[in-house]
């Protein structure tokens, strides 16, 4: 992975390059030149422009303002097809699949070879396209049977056909927009050599993420975005995680806020040989017994899907389980409805904030009453009372520092994903639970809304709540935890305190490698 | 000037050609600066007119009643150039749409007629009108599209002619009983489809469309086997006591059966009003309707909820089948859904599916079916137009959102411009 | 009983003459849903269809001898141009306008009637001089298939056959061909899977659905014409008899596929006549016939409640793709 000293073509070039979208400018005069067959990372925070400025470069926005220079030409890419016409490429961070097609289909979509039949009549010429694709697979080392369909292949082999779209059409500049985010470490692996490899057949590589050691790991150089200002433009060999990270905050920032627990004390939940089945009678969750006790934070890692969500729905009361006991305290909630769970002292932060958390067509003074809504003072003999929400929203917005345009009345839809998710947080805390419970409870907000919301988690923690915390990002995981336990298809592959486990130890149980391996 | 003497001979002369295609340049330049002034000004036409119309109905607080508003205008120049083009006077239309339903006076009127009475019968077709679409907004609040209030009706018009039609009980105890009947057998109709959305995840629409299929042909079998009135091709008639019209009252000149169901359906629309936005159950309607899974989330039982709100619906359904086939026409025929079912949808959404804008909304819809008639007397145009004109208020109403959606983007540009403005000035 | 009086030819082919027009609108449908705009309007749309190929023969059939098939013929191109036409209206309320599909579907319906009733009554006033609510067509001619029809049983569906069972089977073949085997099919099924892979393949979807929501209103204009031909020999408002919907029942049956589609259309249609067929010999009253109508959906209704799981309905049916928004 060495960087070329020698001189080399400038591939694409960006001058002065602005947008601005209402009420923001998302990407401020960048200039940027990109080499031929260079691994080049932009790296910043959530909202930091990255996306966009890819967008702009695939043609899906246009800059209001600067240039795009390709190969030293000036280009004007106003739609997709301009860019792949100019051989530009882009994995998206939502994978643009169909989910009922092959993945031969998907690859050529929109580019489809053709035949005639009988010499009149055209059709799409699928087993060639097939040949090309089982070709392609072979030299770039992307393992993919081109006749499977989509909606029956894993996560990762999605991304290879992502990836086979853009070389099939005969891409030199490939974007990738967060291309690890769905991955576990292994998977990551493999992407990050597949790109590796990329660069060695001569195709030129734009890496977003906000991931500091990926970054490290190939690229040869990164521009660091924060605020939609390019900050800084370095080699990779010429700089330090440590530098990197705090130009992308604009500060020096603690890695960690890790606070050890100061007492564990009684046991609050104890699942109890769970197994919970979908629709089809699939195990989601197989056999899961853990304990979570008060003031302890019960950390449950593993790759997405891996049941996890499924478990907490359940120790919600969202989705009654096939067997085995949840019990909070000395009760067994396994067969009660959701809102025995919560009036029994369980408290939820869903993972979809939007679709669960909260209704977002309806004011915040709702959605802060959404859990009680049917209970004095904010509901009498059936009669709703306006007054008790809008006193309720008055008091969690100033507890809570919940920013809205419109106090109580605003419609939960205009608000930022940090101001939603601090407003579903106050909502729990507020009711007192002996258990709470966040499932990614940090998810794409910006860094002072992560800092807040874990800060409220361990003081939570301190007040001897019980937590059971469920997070895809393994640095928030081992950042929280007490006690770790490990996901994989369903099962609790691994119970230990978080001393005693490396994060190398947790990517590995994730991957459902167990010692005896 | 200095400069200029000490130029050698050739170097003047490309001065000199430099400075006559300056020249020429600058000519160029006022003339794209005519253009460009054009230009400016009709941008600054189109500007101060999207800035009207945002003022007009940029308004969000006032966008449900001025988008229909807009529709409602945009559709009557529509028309307006249809029957100019068919050689007739527009106003001439509308006028005698509105006499014919009783809102202005005719010249003249028949023997038993007034203004009066042509309000009357406005009332009588209005009343179904308005039940359906209450039945529409019920079920849309819970997120649920009822097209199924076709078969309601057709049930509950059945079931109350069998039941209480045919039965010799006394007005004052068969008219409420109609009512009643109508009511629970369309919530019962309505329930269904709930149940089957519940139970079966079959999608409300498409197990509306079976079951409106499913409730005409049994109806009209029924109907053929014992009921039909061979001489009319419909089904018997309800008995005078069981009609949702009262005994002939007398006003001055004229006499006139008034509607039993039209209070009611006013009177229901401010019910349903209070009910959706003052009740708990309203909430949790609302709350299944904007997000079933946050409903769950918050501890609201879907299922139930779903089964409710479509036996509400249904029964609203059902009471403008009663008033429909009870009052509107003589009696049902059989094989025909009715399509009042379906107007009344439409009638829905023109307001903006709101219990109290669905009264302003049958109003009109049935003030242009009553007035057709008589427009077709007088007009020169055939009576049809009317219903044309229903159809395309309908038609640029299911546009409201797009209307919406481009008021909102320019206000927002605007602002945007306004601001970047305000940036440069400091 | 009498089985010996059972007219089983007529059972084929009367089945056959109601199942074919059902299936050639169920398929426009299959277009329409399969490129995500959901179509309640099937019915407006086989109605307005039949209305424009009924006002070319009324205006036209003085210039044909009266023996002349060709105005026939051109009736199902100009249904299927009218059909497509009033269908770009959905097209346009779903995709431009952004209107919800399902009400789109009923005010174009309804807009539909009011349509095709003042126009041909205004156009028998005013043009043709004669105060009529109807367009009166020229009776279909039957075709006997030589050789075919000498076949025991199914010989019967090659007697009096209606020249429009030969158009709707052509026009099906080429829709299968057009759906499955194009790219412009590719594109339909991918625009109703996941509009957004599309849009990032470089197709545009507004102009895929447009084009798949303007050809299911041409199939159901052929679908429409050919009832106004076999059911009634004119065109008037009757012809909105509900046959739209019981297309959309043939298309949800058949899964949203057609040939699955195509085997629903058999049998709903051969229900039909069975029951035509049938009554006289079981001594039933006429009142049955109703009953019968109720099977193709009590049918799908049982179906969607047994294999509702398995139903594939397209994924992105129904939702509005709104391209600054991906």
């Amino acid at each position: 992975m060495s960087h070329n000293e020698q001189h080399k073509e400038i591939l694409l070039e960006l001058r002065n390059v602005t947008k601005h979208f209402p009420g923001i400018t998302a990407c401020d005069a960048i200039s940027l030149e990109i080499e031929q067959g260079e691994i080049y990372a932009i790296l910043g925070e959530n909202g930091a422009g990255k996306s966009t400025l890819a967008s702009m470069i695939f043609g899906l926005y246009q800059p209001d303002e600067g240039q795009i220079f390709m190969r030293g030409k000036k280009v004007h890419i106003d739609s997709p097809n301009k860019a792949v016409a100019l051989d530009i490429g882009m994995v998206h961070q939502h994978f643009k699949l169909i989910s009922n097609y092959t993945v031969a289909q998907n690859i050529i979509l929109g580019d489809e070879p053709k035949k005639r039949a009988l010499g009149v009549f055209p059709y799409v010429d699928i087993k060639s396209a097939e040949d090309r694709i089982e070709q392609l697979s072979k030299d770039y080392g992307l393992e993919v049977d081109p006749r499977a369909t989509i909606s029956k292949i894993g996560v990762s082999t999605q991304q290879r056909v992502e990836i086979l779209k853009m070389l099939y059409r005969d891409a030199e500049l490939l974007i990738f927009d967060e291309p690890t985010a769905m991955l576990t470490p292994q998977e990551i692996e493999s992407l990050l050599t597949v790109i590796d490899n990329l660069r060695s057949q001569g195709k030129t590589v734009i890496f977003i993420t906000h991931k500091l050691d990926e970054v490290m790991q190939v690229c040869d150089r990164c521009a660091i975005l924060a605020g939609g200002k390019l900050v800084d433009v370095s080699h990779i060999k010429d700089t330090s995680p440590a530098k990197m990270a705090a130009k992308m905050v604009g500060r020096d920032i603690e890695f960690s806020a890790k606070r050890p627990s100061k007492q564990i004390e009684e046991t609050v939940l104890s699942v109890q040989n769970l197994r919970v089945e979908d629709s089809t009678g699939f195990p989601r969750v197989d056999d899961v017994s853990f304990e979570v006790r008060a003031g302890e934070i019960f950390a449950v890692a593993g790759v997405s899907g891996s049941g996890q969500v499924e478990l907490a729905d359940t120790i919600a009361g969202l989705v009654r389980p096939k067997r085995g006991k949840v019990m909070l305290k000395e009760q067994d909630l396994a067969k009660l409805n959701v809102r025995k769970h919560t009036e029994s002292g369980i408290a939820y932060i869903p993972e979809d904030r939007q679709s669960v958390g909260l209704i977002l067509d309806f004011a915040l003074d709702q959605n802060l009453a959404l859990r009680s809504y049917y209970q004095t003072p904010y509901c009498k003999t059936s009669l709703l009372n306006q007054k008790a929400f809008s006193d309720h929203a008055d008091k969690l917005i100033a507890d809570f520092d919940i920013r809205c345009a419109r106090g109580a009345k605003t419609p939960v839809r205009g608000m930022s994903g940090g101001n939603q998710q601090k407003a579903i947080v106050g909502r729990e805390i507020e009711q007192d639970a002996d258990l709470l419970i966040f499932v990614q409870p940090t998810r794409g907000l910006d860094i002072g809304a992560i800092m807040s919301i874990r800060k409220r988690i361990l003081d939570e923690r301190d007040k001897g709540k019980a937590i059971l915390l469920i997070s895809l990002e393994l640095d928030e995981v081992m950042d929280l935890a007490d006690t770790i336990g490990v996901m994989y298809a369903g099962k609790m592959l691994e119970v230990a305190p978080a001393t005693d486990l490396s994060m190398t130890k947790v990517g590995e149980y994730m991957m459902g490698v167990t010692a005896n391996d | 000037m200095t400069k200029q003497s000490k130029m050698s001979p050739e170097e003047q002369r490309l001065e000199k050609l430099q400075e006559q295609s300056e020249q020429k340049r600058r000519r160029r330049d006022k003339d794209r600066n005519v253009l460009q002034e054009l230009n400016r000004a009709l941008d600054a036409a189109t500007r101060t007119l999207t800035k009207g119309l945002i003022r007009g109905f940029g308004n969000e607080r006032w966008q449900s009643l001025t988008i229909p508003l807009l529709a409602i205008a945009l559709s009557l120049v529509a028309i307006s150039i249809l029957v100019l083009m068919l050689g007739s006077n527009p106003l001439n239309v509308f006028t005698g749409i509105l006499a014919g339903a009783g809102w202005i006076p005719k010249p003249s009127y028949g023997g038993g007629q007034s203004q009066l009475t042509d309000l009357i019968s406005l009332s009588i077709s209005l009343t179904p009108l308005l039940f359906g679409a209450l039945g529409f907004v019920v079920a849309m609040r819970a997120g649920l599209f009822n097209i199924g209030i076709a078969g309601q009706m057709v049930v509950a018009g059945f079931a109350a002619t069998v039941l209480v039609g045919y039965s010799d009980l006394p007005a004052l105890i068969a008219r409420p009983l109609v009512l009643v009947v109508g009511a629970i057998a369309g919530a019962l109709a309505g329930a269904l489809i709930g149940f089957l959305k519940h139970r079966f995840n079959i999608h409300e629409v498409v197990s509306s469309i079976m079951l409106n299929n499913i409730f005409i042909h049994v109806a009209s079998y029924l109907i053929k086997a014992n009921h039909l009135n061979h001489a009319s091709r419909n089904m018997n008639a309800a008995s005078a006591e069981a009609r949702l019209l009262t005994e002939p009252v007398q006003f001055g000149e004229v006499a006139a059966r008034l509607p039993v169901g039209f209070l009611v359906a006013i009177a229901m629309s401010f019910i349903l009003w209070l009910f959706l936005t003052k009740t708990k159950q309203g909430f949790e309607m609302s709350a299944v309707g904007k997000s079933p899974k946050a409903a769950q989330y918050a501890g609201i039982k879907i299922g139930p909820t779903i089964v409710f709100a479509m036996a509400l619906s249904g029964a609203m359904g059902g009471l403008a089948g009663v008033t429909h086939y009870l009052a509107n026409v003589p009696a049902m025929t059989p094989d025909v859904l009715p399509a009042l079912g379906f107007d009344s949808i439409a009638v829905a959404f023109l307001g903006v599916v709101h219990p109290l804008g669905a009264i302003l909304a049958a109003t009109l819809i049935a003030t242009l079916s009553s007035g057709a008639v008589y427009m077709g007397s007088v007009a020169g145009v055939r009576h049809e137009v009317a219903s044309v004109i229903t159809g395309l208020i309908l038609l640029f109403t299911a546009c409201g959102g797009f209307l919406r959606a481009w008021l909102d983007n320019k206000k927002r540009s605007f602002a945007d411009d306004e601001n970047l403005k305000g940036g440069d000035a400091s | 009983m009498n089985f010996a009086a059972i007219n089983y030819s007529a059972i084929i082919v009367d089945g056959l003459s109601f199942a074919l027009p059902l299936l050639i609108i169920a398929i426009g449908g299959i277009y329409s849903e399969r490129s995500g705009i959901v179509n309640l309007a099937l019915e407006g749309l086989l109605g307005f269809g039949a209305f424009t190929g009924a006002l070319f023969v009324a205006s036209t059939v003085s210039l044909f001898a009266v023996t002349s098939d060709v105005p026939m013929y051109l009736s199902f191109v100009l249904a299927a141009l009218g059909g497509a036409i009033f269908a770009m209206l959905h097209a346009a309320l779903c995709i431009k306008f952004m209107a919800n599909q399902v009400i789109s579907g009923v005010v174009i319906n309804i807009l539909s009637v009011a349509l095709t009733g003042f126009l041909t009554s205004t156009i028998n006033a005013n043009i043709f001089g004669q105060a009529s609510e109807r367009f009166m067509l020229q009776t279909s001619p039957r075709w006997d298939i030589p050789y075919l029809m000498e076949i025991p049983i199914l010989g019967a569906a090659f007697t009096r056959v209606y020249p429009f069972i030969f158009i709707i089977l052509i026009v099906a073949a080429f829709a299968w061909y057009l759906l499955y085997k194009t790219r412009f099919g590719l594109h339909v099924r991918a625009a109703g899977d996941n509009p957004q892979a599309l849009d990032a393949a470089g197709i545009n979807v507004a102009r895929v659905r447009f084009t798949a929501v303007a050809i299911s209103g041409a199939l159901a204009g052929i679908g429409g014409m050919s009832f106004a031909y076999s059911i009634s020999t004119n065109f008037s408002p009757a012809i909105y008899m509900g046959f739209g919907f019981l297309a959309i029942a043939a298309l949800i049956f058949g899964n949203w596929r057609i040939v699955p589609t195509f085997a629903a259309c058999l049998i709903f249609g051969l229900t039909r006549s069975a029951a035509f067929q049938l009554l006289p010999v079981f001594d039933a009253g006429a009142a049955v016939i109703d009953l019968a109508m109720t099977a193709p959906f009590v049918v799908t209704l049982l179906l969607l409640a047994i294999f509702g799981k398995k139903n594939k309905m397209p994924r992105a049916l129904g939702e509005i793709y709104d391209k600054s928004k991906r």
